[in-house]
């Protein structure tokens, strides 16, 4: 078959999560989609479903509820997926480094690939960001990307492979 | 003959491209740009290039028949056969993508297909009366026969409009999406397909379009310009419509249409009969 | 020659079956195959044999000692039931008891000038013994595993197996007999079967359930004895050939009361009462007698009958039989219990067959018969679905069914089926379904009322529809782990599940060349259901991750329930007096 994966960047599609932001980023993605920046003449389609995704845009630091669902989600997305984290919360914990109740950054569950900073990002720094992430999406290779923490490896029977029980609840 | 053959092989082919155009036109409405029109087939190519997922065999082989079964449904529209017997092929495929959504265990696979068993209870009869009436008119059910008379559409207006009402349901637009409502449900039964078998789902939404607009192609008899006018004027109208309106909840979905539509195709019946 | 073999057909189950009242349970069980083997094979030789010979008709006398023994055991049958009335202290089976009787030897005095042959098999008769005795005898041999697993004696198990032996004799007689006496005869002893099987766990319920079944079956017995009167009086004789020949357009009143006689049998809707309370019984007594052979009298009695309708009444039976079918769906679809909601569809399908069959011409009563014969061949596959359940599951609400398909594909492999063959092509029931709204749209030009019939149709099938597909939600779903610890269904179950589906699958090829529906019309739907049962078992697509379902990101676990849909009780009371309305119009048409 002929290399198909250059049609990885002509529909990227995106999982928008939020991770316990304060909303401004989130506000800022969703302007992307209007008839002003319109990310949809690239094909964007913002779908709610990790499993029909290829970006996942992460807003927001990393709050304790969060962050068992931010692995179980991403290990929903099938390969190749490229993770982006959206405004300085998500990159550092921004403002709120090192406070008691986040933790510093979406880094520390999943491997990230594109930063962007600002507090809150602006529209066309986040389309930069996208599209930067479409020539690294290009790249990447079906293997199973594995999370950083709360996991566990995948289970194989008889030739399946069985991913679901990768993500793993914070024990107490 | 091979002109038809051509055409059945195609299928997939015109509905993505209707698809496409579709979007382009959307977004023109909504005074953006727009995807290009080829979209469908970039998204089509990279849906094949994922490492596919699944849940357990019974959804993906109900979503593969389903497919297949709606494909058939349009074969044999255009090699003419009889057309109460493929409405009822229509509700088997239907039926296959609600047993898809059932397989799985999963809320909102299973609220999808509550909602989509609900809908067709609102837009069944109302297409069994549409052919009925055909029958009426032109003393067959078969398809060839209705292509070969002059256009129904001043006698049938009222049943047309009741297809108007059926049209955003089947093609799962506003108002009339509660079946795959997006920001409810997400997606309904669509939810556990992801790459390949998401693509086959992606597909019989486009055969779905060619579906109902064949249907809307009946109204006009001979005449093919007609034909185009009125596909060219239902395919605005509908895109118009989903722009402009909200959603509407499932039940009241199925007392507006079959209250609307078994009045209109009553009447229009009954004047069938005696006019 | 053909006499013997009749006879033979209608008297071998009730002569055979004494014989295993006290015999072990092996024994028991391998004499039964034996019977049920012979019934069998002598029905279906009687069927080819008269399918294709070239005589219409079959026309027998009984000898006059037989029509001795009928008075008698009639008159005993009466008698039991007044004493079961006055014994359980309920009015109303001793009062209708008391009415038949005294109608019952007023009609003895009398003897009528105008004779005819008391046996008139047809092509309908011939139709209906065929789904008796197959039918029948793939249920018997279920309930002798059924039987096994009931808290019973032994001598009770036997006689449970006896009374449903001497129950396909009584169909037999019912069904072949054109003397309207036997006919009351047999119609009464199917009533007793009715009332013995229902009460046989012995509980409370189903003794006050069987009451019910009885009087309620009693009125369909006065309808019939007031309808002999009346033929006795104006035209002077009993046999049903004669009187539907000499009928005049202007006095239908016999014919009115027949008709009323099957809408009690079939459980239309004012008398659905007695067929929902008789599912507590055993789920053989509710596969046999509720839903493949005994409430096929219903039909079957307004098939003869039909020829002789007026065209008024013909259009008054259809809209009943239509607003039956909508209403029946629609209130089947708030239903927990899995045999009422077998129950309601059967009383529903029954009223669309009594609607096509008074249309009365010739494309009618082959559509009716072909929904007769695939509703019987479906309805007994899904009722024994149903027995499995309850047995091998402990399942009977469906509330608690969950997940089914992790501890048993077959099972759900045949409820599917069994839903299937009812609502979608290519199987028997669609195919009905898909002639008769071709045959109701070409009559409409005649009478515009069948425009609404063909409206209560549309929308009873419908709701059919969601209410068999919406019972999936508990079947089906099943986890990504590979299926493991499948549950083992008894033998017995399974064989005579499959031989119920093969019935189907041979069925369908039937009606293809019967020449309802083209050959690539019946091909097409086949081969995509084929298609689909081979992707099953062919593919495992061992290239594809598993994954684990999506919950916006949670890792609880998800308990899903049924829809239902209830309508309010003034739209019930609605039904219920619209429907009484109408019985009335049938018998003042009549008059």
């Amino acid at each position: 078959m002929f290399n198909l994966s250059r049609f990885r960047k002509k529909s990227p599609w995106i999982l928008h999560y939020n991770a316990g932001s304060c909303n401004g980023c989130d506000i800022e993605i969703l302007a992307c989609l209007s008839p002003r920046y319109d990310l949809e003449r690239f094909g964007v389609i913002n779908t709610g479903n990790p499993k029909q995704s290829d970006i996942f845009l992460v807003t927001g630091p990393v709050t304790m509820r969060s962050r068992e669902r931010i692995v179980e989600l991403y290990m929903q997305i099938p390969e190749p997926k490229v993770v982006v984290a959206v405004g300085s919360c998500a990159c550092t914990g921004g403002v709120f480094r090192g406070m008691y109740n986040v933790e510093d950054g979406i880094d520390r569950y999943i491997p990230v690939d594109v930063y962007i900073p600002g507090c809150a990002s602006s529209p066309e720094l986040i389309m930069d960001g996208v599209v930067k992430g479409l020539e690294i999406l290009e790249s990447k290779t079906k293997e199973i990307e594995k999370p950083k923490q709360l996991y566990k490896d995948e289970v194989v029977t008889d030739g399946i492979v069985d991913r679901s029980h990768m993500a793993q609840k914070v024990k107490k | 003959m091979a002109v038809k053959f051509l055409l059945i092989l195609l299928v997939p082919l015109l509905g993505g491209l209707v698809y496409g155009l579709e979007r382009v036109v959307r977004a023109r409405m909504q005074n953006r740009v727009g995807p290009p029109l080829l979209q469908p087939f970039y998204d089509m190519f990279k849906l094949l290039d994922k490492q596919p997922i699944m849940i357990n065999s019974y959804h993906i082989v109900f979503a593969i028949m389903h497919f297949i079964t709606l494909w058939v449904v349009v074969a044999m529209i255009i090699l003419g056969d009889n057309l109460l017997y493929i409405i009822f092929l229509h509700l088997l495929s239907s039926i296959f993508l609600v047993l898809a959504g059932y397989s799985v265990n999963s809320v909102y696979s299973h609220m999808g297909s509550n909602r989509e068993l609900l809908t067709i209870v609102a837009y069944e009869p109302i297409l069994i009366l549409i052919s009925v009436s055909f029958y009426m008119m032109h003393g067959s059910f078969s398809i060839d026969t209705i292509y070969e008379h002059h256009t129904t559409l001043p006698s049938m207006a009222l049943l047309f409009v009741a297809l108007l009402l059926i049209i955003p349901i089947k093609l799962k637009k506003s108002p009339f999406d509660a079946t795959e409502a997006h920001q409810e449900i997400v997606g309904g039964v669509e939810i556990e397909f992801s790459g390949v078998f998401f693509e086959i789902l992606y597909m019989a939404k486009g055969i779905e379009n060619i579906f109902v607009y064949a249907l809307v192609i009946l109204f006009a008899g001979d005449s093919y310009l007609l034909a185009m006018v009125l596909c060219i004027g239902v395919f605005l109208l509908i895109n118009l419509v989903d722009n402009a309106t909200a959603r509407v909840k499932v039940g009241d979905l199925v007392k507006i249409v079959l209250s609307l539509g078994l009045l209109l195709s009553l009447v229009n019946l009954i004047g069938l009969r005696y006019v | 020659m053909t006499a013997y073999i009749v006879f033979a057909t209608l008297f071998l189950p009730l002569l055979l079956a004494p014989t295993l009242l006290y015999t072990t349970k092996n024994a028991r069980d391998y004499l039964s195959y034996f019977y049920i083997f012979i019934i069998i094979s002598l029905s279906l030789l009687f069927f080819s044999s008269q399918l294709f010979s070239s005589i219409e008709t079959i026309q027998l006398n009984f000898y006059h000692i037989f029509h001795t023994i009928f008075i008698l055991i009639d008159f005993a049958l009466l008698l039991y039931f007044l004493m079961q009335g006055w014994k359980k202290s309920d009015k109303r089976v001793a009062l209708l008891a008391i009415v038949q009787l005294i109608f019952y030897t007023v009609l003895l005095q009398s003897t009528p000038l105008q004779n005819s042959s008391d046996i008139l098999i047809d092509r309908v008769s011939l139709f209906m013994i065929l789904v008796v005795n197959v039918i029948g005898g793939i249920i018997i041999i279920y309930a002798l595993k059924y039987i096994e697993s009931e808290a019973f004696e032994r001598r009770k198990r036997n006689l449970f197996i006896v009374i449903l032996f001497v129950f396909l004799s009584v169909m037999n007689l019912i069904v072949t007999t054109n003397n309207l006496e036997v006919f009351f005869l047999a119609f009464e002893l199917t009533t007793l079967c009715s009332y013995l099987l229902i009460r046989y766990r012995g509980d409370a319920t189903s003794n006050t359930n069987a009451l019910v079944a009885l009087w309620m079956n009693q009125i369909g017995g006065v309808a019939i004895l007031i309808a002999l009167l009346l033929s006795l009086h104006s035209y002077d004789t009993l046999y049903l050939d004669i009187l539907l020949r000499s009928v005049d357009a202007n006095y239908l009143l016999p014919v009115a009361l027949l008709v009323l006689a099957a809408f009690v049998k079939g459980a239309s809707i004012p008398f659905d009462k007695w067929l929902l309370g008789a599912m507590v019984a055993p789920t053989p007594v509710s596969a046999i007698l509720h839903s493949a052979t005994m409430v096929k009298i219903a039909p079957y009695l307004i098939l003869k009958i039909a020829p002789s309708f007026s065209p008024a009444l013909s259009m008054l039976v259809m809209l009943f039989g239509s607003f039956v079918f909508m209403s029946a769906s629609l209130l089947a679809l708030s239903k927990d219990y899995f045999k009422e909601i077998l129950g309601l569809s059967t009383i529903a399908l029954l009223a669309f067959m009594m609607a096509i069959a008074s249309i009365g011409t010739k494309e009618a009563i082959d559509i009716a018969l072909i929904l007769i014969v695939f509703h019987a061949i479906s309805k007994a596959l899904l009722f024994l679905q149903a027995g499995i359940l309850e047995k091998e599951f402990q399942l009977k609400y469906l509330k608690d069914i969950s997940y089914l398909a992790k501890r048993s594909k077959l099972v759900v492999f045949f409820i599917l089926i069994g839903f299937a063959s009812l609502a979608l092509p290519p199987f028997g029931a669609f195919i009905g379904k898909f002639s008769s709204i071709e045959l109701i749209a070409s009559m409409i030009d005649e009478n515009i009322l069948y425009l609404f019939s063909l409206i209560f149709i549309l929308m009873g099938s419908v709701f059919l529809t969601l209410l068999y597909f919406k019972v999936v939600t508990k079947l089906l779903p099943s986890d990504s782990i590979i299926s493991q610890g499948q549950q083992k269904i008894a033998t017995t179950y399974q064989l005579t599940s499959w031989s119920l589906v093969l019935l189907l699958v041979f069925g369908v090829f039937v009606s293809a060349y019967y020449g309802y529906m083209s050959m690539t019309q019946i091909v097409l739907p086949t081969t995509l259901v084929l298609v689909t049962l081979l992707l099953f078992y062919l593919s495992n697509f061992s290239t594809a991750q598993r994954s684990k379902e999506y919950n916006c990101g949670e890792r609880d676990s998800v308990e899903l329930g049924a829809y239902y849909f209830d309508i309010s009780s003034k739209y019930k009371s609605l039904i219920f007096y619209s429907s009484i309305g109408l019985i009335l119009m049938i018998l003042i048409v009549g008059v």
